[in-house]
């Protein structure tokens, strides 16, 4: 019955597939030890600015490039800024993504350029329900009284 | 969104915080340095930003943070003192990063780190070239914010060195003119190599270990001087006095003579003023436009011509080494032209100077008038354009060299226009027109031809207007602009005849040896005094075609008095050529964006920012020269 030995069990595992997998890197674990006392839903607060950004970043370059004209140098700004966030908080296939879509930017090329802005949401969208997966269990660890474990 | 309003009121709240733990921060300062280091960060990224916060707080730093970079230029202004350290992004929507760190070095002399994902070489080049202290690759970590302390330090040190060697040599001063190569804001050569070093080591890997040897770690809070308008007039006017190369601080602090200047401070700002400087004149070789000081007006201003003024001036001896053009433009940049007209107004100077085809604005008022005397031969290629204003309330319009430089009309005082003189400056002004271009033609050309070599500065030929009222303001564009205008009235003839195939800005180009009035009058500020800023822009073009202006700084400074002088090119050129005394329209301008808000001007350089009220371009005639293109150009910054 140990429930709260259960769930650190989950969170951990659950926390080194996501750096395994790549959804996350090292800069996702720097942002977790800045979480103290004096900041106690850092990271939560954190990753959701984060997602709040993305969405709207997401949907500006959807709008750049439904335009007639598409203006490169715009979308590629907005891709720019997603990078710096993105590998701010450690969201490392989204890093990617970007920095992929910033050289169909410069090549100025179209499709490329949707491609990766449907990859982008995609991986957008999985990183959401990962990390929130991930809050969730933190949640239900401390409600049960546990603590939560340090992932190295 | 309500993440955005959180971190908005906590930035605020931090704010409010850190200002009135001003005092008590200086306090922990002292006591436990480095916290309480007090650190402004500026990054339109709200999540970076909220990170950021966050691991400065834990290195026990005093964070404010700011999602915009108005915004924080405005804290900085306001809070003076208040801040130690800068941390800014570089792309930022309402501002480019690397112009708000230039008007940080220049107005509030903090160190500033940039901040970017972007980490290829050139853009760290980039923050080093606008001085940054120190270019940081996002992802930031904790590490590397641990020791941007340093940075603070670092400069207190330099600021000390400094002092202690200009008191004593003047090699030392050569010395450092030389490390100021390296283009760094305000450091030694040691400080720049530690921080080349350190970038270097930053792209590559973490570095924690910083040896500062220091005494002092918490270095007592100076008083922080404001570089104002005034003040630095009389700093310039005193460095041209002495001469670029033999300014050193204790000198000009003598010149200066102001109660509470300390060597020190002059010190450090002569050292940025170098640095400006040469990076005017390396911008000008590069002939891409230095958005320095006050954005001066570079290469990208193509003068077709000299304008017989600049041609007379700026002729043959009329070179003026970039440092002192810069440092006309600096001077022009506005400062009350009493200080530089006193300290200008040496007839025998300009006299002298006026040798050749120096051009020495008017005695009165000439902005540097100086800096032309001490040209020296065939300072470089470029061509400094200089933009001569000429704000002289005082009828005499200054001396422009009578070789045929357009000579305003000896005693015509182009100058001081004063809502009075209007008329009288456009009647002088279309005679000499008509009096050069029969008269000079033959000279401009050969002039032309030798300038072509030599950097026809004119800053010299900014004559800056003494009197506050009629002045001439080349455009009084709000600060705003890289040009700032300040009262220096140039009057740049040549830039009279724009041409219309210069796209760029055409400061005193003379197409054709079609010399209108170079007069450059700009901003002509009705009542009022204008402040000179002049924005020297030499305009020495050697040729007809298109050629480099170098150092066109020209900054439009909003007199405050100065109504909204816009110069309007194209209605200028026109009236020029068609009638005199025509009033600068500032429809142009106005596209122009010359009164945009869009940029900031150091505030030492413009006094004022305001938009000019287009009304006033109505106002008594300004007679702006400015090609279109010139304006074009400022419409541009």
């Amino acid at each position: 019955m140990d429930v709260v030995g259960q769930l650190q069990r989950q969170f951990i595992d659950y926390t080194a597939s996501l750096y395994r997998e790549g959804y996350v890197d090292d800069q996702f674990t720097q942002l977790q030890k800045l979480q103290d006392e004096s900041s106690p839903d850092f990271v939560v607060e954190v990753i959701t600015l984060f997602f709040d950004d993305c969405e709207k970043l997401i949907n500006n370059m959807a709008k750049a490039m439904e335009q007639q004209v598409v203006d490169f140098k715009q979308v590629d700004s907005h891709v720019h800024q997603l990078k710096g966030s993105s590998s701010s908080v450690g969201a490392m296939r989204v890093k990617n993504t970007c920095v992929a879509f910033r050289t169909f930017c410069e090549a100025q090329n179209l499709e490329g350029c949707l491609r990766c802005l449907q990859q982008v949401n995609h991986d957008y969208s999985l990183l959401k329900n990962k990390l929130q997966t991930l809050f969730r269990l933190e949640q239900q660890i401390l409600a049960a009284g546990g603590s939560i474990p340090m992932v190295e | 969104m309500a993440a955005l309003q959180r971190l908005g009121q906590s930035s605020l709240s931090t704010s409010a915080s850190s200002y009135v733990s001003c005092k008590a921060g200086e306090m922990a300062v002292l006591d436990q340095f480095p916290a309480g280091l007090r650190v402004l960060v500026v990054d339109d990224d709200l999540t970076c930003l909220k990170i950021l916060e966050q691991m400065l707080r834990r290195c026990l730093y005093n964070v404010t943070t700011c999602s915009q970079a108005a915004v924080a230029l405005n804290l900085l202004r306001t809070k003076k003192g208040c801040f130690d350290v800068v941390l800014s992004d570089v792309h930022m929507p309402d501002m480019d990063g690397y112009k708000l760190l230039e008007q940080v070095g220049l107005e509030m002399d903090l160190p500033v780190i940039m901040m970017s994902a972007d980490a290829r070489v050139c853009a760290v080049m980039k923050g080093i070239r606008h001085g940054a202290c120190d270019y940081l690759i996002k992802p930031i970590r904790e590490e590397e914010l641990k020791n941007i302390w340093q940075h603070v330090v670092r400069r207190k040190r330099n600021e000390i060195k400094e002092l202690e060697h200009s008191g004593s040599l003047e090699d030392n001063d050569r010395h450092k003119r030389g490390s100021d190569d390296v283009e760094y804001a305000s450091s030694v050569n040691e400080g720049t190599e530690g921080t080349l070093k350190t970038q270097r080591k930053r792209s590559n890997a973490k570095e924690d270990d910083v040896d500062l040897e220091n005494d002092d770690p918490s270095m007592a809070k100076k008083p922080r001087v404001v570089w104002s308008v005034e003040l630095h007039q009389q700093f310039v006017s005193a460095v041209n006095q002495l001469g670029i190369d033999k300014a050193i601080p204790k000198r000009i602090l003598e010149l200066m003579n102001v109660p509470g200047l300390t060597r020190e401070n002059v010190a450090s700002h002569l050292q940025k003023f170098r640095l400006y400087l040469k990076r005017l004149s390396g911008v000008a070789q590069q002939g891409g436009i230095v958005s320095a000081f006050c954005g001066p007006v570079d290469t990208n201003v193509k003068l077709s011509s000299i304008g017989r003024f600049d041609i007379q001036a700026l002729a043959a001896s009329g070179q003026i080494a970039p440092e002192t053009l810069a440092a006309l433009h600096a001077e022009l940049l506005g400062r009350p032209t009493g200080n530089l007209v006193t300290a200008m107004e040496e007839p025998a100077l300009l006299q002298a100077s006026l040798q050749g085809p120096k051009c020495i604005p008017a005695e009165h008022g000439v902005a540097f008038g100086q800096p032309v005397v001490k040209c020296q031969p065939n300072i470089s290629k470029h061509f400094p354009q200089s933009i001569m204003f000429v704000d002289d309330a005082s009828p005499m319009f200054g001396a422009w060299p009578s070789n045929g430089l357009g000579t305003v009309a000896p005693g015509s005082n182009l100058v001081g226009l004063n809502p009075q003189n209007n008329n009288m400056l456009t009647d002088i002004l279309h005679q000499q027109q008509q009096r050069q271009q029969q008269h000079q033609k033959p000279q401009q050309q050969s002039a032309l031809s030798e300038s072509s070599r030599s950097i026809n500065v004119q800053p010299s030929c900014l004559v800056v207007p003494s009197r506050s009222s009629a002045n001439f303001q080349a455009g009084n564009s709000p600060v705003d602009q890289n040009y700032s205008y300040n009262r220096s009235a140039v009057i740049d003839y040549s830039l009279l005849s724009s041409q219309s195939n210069n796209s760029s800005l055409n400061v005193g180009q003379i197409s054709g040896g079609d010399l209108k009035t170079t007069g450059v009058l700009s901003g002509y500020s009705g009542p009022g005094s204008i402040s000179p800023s002049a924005s020297s822009c030499s305009v020495s073009a050697e040729h007809n075609t298109s050629q480099q202006v170098q150092n066109s700084t020209l900054t439009f400074r909003a007199a405050r008095q100065v109504p909204g002088l816009v110069p309007n090119v194209a209605d200028i050129q026109g009236s020029y050529r068609a009638k005199s005394g025509e009033v600068l329209d500032q429809g142009p301008l106005r596209n122009l964006g010359f009164v945009g808000k869009g940029t900031r001007i150091p505030s030492q350089l413009a006094v004022d920012e305001y938009e000019l009220p287009m009304n006033n371009l109505n106002h008594g005639k300004i007679y702006l020269t400015f090609s279109q293109n010139r304006l074009a150009l400022l419409g541009e910054l």
